[in-house]
């Protein structure tokens, strides 16, 4: 019989949220085409992980437990999850969109001369058959796929869905499978934690961030800054003006910077590629301020203005001023 | 020491996207297209262990004609070679389809490194790289934003999430794939763009790859059906007026938040 494969994913000695989140998919796949869910929890001393997880929607959990498994080494989590996959019969593998799962995903699928969608925000299954929705063109237009033949990988962005809530009936089996460290072609070696920020966006109440729509590096201190001191807030800015040079890394905002919940984001220039909103989206109340009214940023924005940021930010920032008194 | 750089050509930044008349991609005709930005990372990184020290530097795109154009400005930039994968008949392949055509040219070609970009910015699938270090059996990581070489091992930072890093040490022959930032990504001199134009670029179909009729759109595994603008259900509310009403409506929100 046709199954669903989880796998599940442990950072800082728990199961992560995103897992639950793929186990309330899979449990909503399943009845719409007749599959079985099992999962896969891979280790170092996973046992009550395992239990856990088939207690909470994780099903039939296979258990990899293996000094390798307790870090990052992708060769050894790769080898274990084709055993599960083998083992479970599963035709639909499930990974959550993370850098682990982006790394590992991809190669599996190809192993597997399986299909592969990645980074899907919805899975729906019609009529028995499964249909894919994702985002393209950095968050620019939605796409609808479709697959066809055989096995089928697909990695879920984390948070688009709920996390599974129920109780289920699961149980765990071991899965044993040889492992030996001088084998491995790519080795785990550290997590080089983030360094202490000189800029602490976390803290801030409200943030003031730039884009590319900024133009050139200069306009950070002459623009941006200005409105965040009026303000009293912190200034930020999305990848392309870190990875330009313009601004250290210390005031990126987005997955690969600072997450941040400040109680007003106000975003200039920027248009809103899917890694910035995963940064700051959760803010309290967001401003936007651009000149592409189709910019994916407006999705995630309360308020928005449609025109040239030289314009409406320094005219802001004399009003903030006066308004101050 | 080869290193061989992949790069896919794709639309430029701010160039419009029309939903084309079938509605499953975008009019790509009369925009124009770059080379895919985390590529141009990839491609900078290779240069760099060239002047470093010497490699052979071979790059290598998928696609129409228009795709000599991004060949030619990385043989400018200071590449060595180009392969240029040019049939119709690999059209409308998936990213499997994609990977088996580099893998077929890495196996005619055998580079110590495969470079790639971490994801294309068209399609945002981030599928090739890892599925052609499979399908080339070698080693990989992805998105890297620092790599050291010593006697035929890499050490490679890879971003994770939270501004952390997760260092990895590689057996050469090895892929990795580059995020954004990296390096920063030099221009090709006028002096290169002339010195490009004697340089190799050699045209491949598929079946110089042994791969008629596994690739392209008929053994495509994933089709696109629709793509159309994100729905517009909650968006934010649009300020219309003057700058001077725009911004007085702005000021206000500040205040209503308790924030002025």
């Amino acid at each position: 019989m046709p199954g669903i494969l989880i796998v599940a994913e442990i950072a800082n000695g728990k199961i992560r949220e995103a897992s639950f989140e793929l186990a309330s998919l899979a449990e909503r796949i399943a009845s719409g085409t007749g599959r079985a869910v099992k999962s896969l929890v891979a280790g170092q001393g996973v046992a009550a992980l395992a239990e856990d997880f088939a207690k909470r929607g994780g099903g039939e959990v296979l258990a990899a437990d293996h000094e390798l498994l307790g870090q990052n080494h992708s060769e050894a989590h790769i080898a274990v999850i084709r055993a599960a996959i083998a083992t479970s019969g599963a035709d639909l593998v499930l990974f959550s969109n993370t850098p682990t799962g982006w790394d590992v995903a991809p190669r599996i699928a190809a192993g597997l001369d399986a299909a592969f969608v990645s980074d899907c925000f919805r899975i729906d299954a019609e009529g028995g058959s499964l249909v894919f929705h994702r985002r393209v063109f950095n968050g620019k237009l939605d796409a609808t796929l479709s697959v066809s033949g055989g096995p089928v990988v697909a990695t879920i962005q984390p948070g688009a869905t709920a996390p599974f809530s129920g109780a289920t009936q699961g149980k765990v089996t071991p899965l044993q499978v040889p492992l030996a460290k001088d084998k491995l072609r790519a080795r785990f070696v550290a997590v080089k934690q983030a360094e202490a920020k000189g800029v602490d966006l976390s803290k801030a109440e409200i943030i003031v961030s730039g884009g590319r729509g900024l133009g050139a590096p200069e306009k950070f201190p002459e623009v941006i800054q200005p409105l965040a001191n009026a303000l009293g807030g912190a200034m930020g800015a999305s990848r392309p003006v870190v990875d330009a040079g313009w601004l250290p890394h210390e005031y990126q905002v987005g997955s690969s910077g600072q997450v941040v919940q400040p109680k007003l984001y106000i975003a200039c220039g920027i248009s809103g590629a899917i890694q910035h909103l995963m940064g700051m989206k959760t803010s309290n109340y967001i401003i936007a301020i651009n000149k592409d009214p189709d910019a994916p940023i407006f999705e995630v924005a309360n308020l928005g203005v449609v025109a040239d940021l030289f314009e409406i930010v320094p005219a802001l920032t004399k009003a903030v001023l006066a308004a101050k008194g | 020491m080869k290193i061989m750089v992949c790069l896919k050509q794709v639309p430029h930044r701010d160039a419009r996207l029309d939903v084309r008349a079938d509605g499953t991609w975008i009019q790509e005709d009369n925009i124009k297209f770059e080379i895919n930005s985390y590529d141009t990372y990839a491609l900078e990184e290779a240069l760099r262990v060239k002047d470093a020290g010497g490699a052979e530097v071979v790059v290598v795109s998928i696609g129409p004609d228009r795709v000599s154009q991004a060949l030619r400005t990385a043989l400018g930039m200071g590449a060595d070679r180009a392969i240029h994968v040019k049939d119709p008949a690999t059209d409308g392949s998936d990213a499997l389809g994609t990977a088996k055509i580099l893998a077929a040219v890495a196996k005619q070609e055998s580079p110590d490194l495969i470079l790639t970009g971490f994801m294309s910015e068209d399609a945002n699938f981030a599928a090739v790289p890892p599925m052609l270090a499979e399908l080339a059996g070698v080693p990989h990581t992805t998105a890297a934003v620092k790599v050291e070489r010593s006697n035929g091992t890499l050490r490679v930072d890879r971003e994770i999430e939270g501004g952390a890093y997760e260092v990895v040490e590689l057996d050469a022959p090895c892929l990795v794939s580059v995020q954004t930032g990296i390096n920063q990504v030099r221009y090709a001199s006028l002096k290169g763009i002339m010195a490009a134009k004697k340089k190799p670029l050699d045209v491949k179909t598929a079946a110089d790859l042994g791969l008629a009729g596994k690739v392209g759109a008929a053994a495509a595994k994933v089709k696109v059906t629709k793509v159309a603008p994100p729905a517009k259900g909650d968006r934010a509310e649009i300020l219309q007026g003057s700058t001077d009403q725009v911004v007085s409506s702005l000021v206000h929100k500040i205040k209503e938040l308790g924030l002025l």
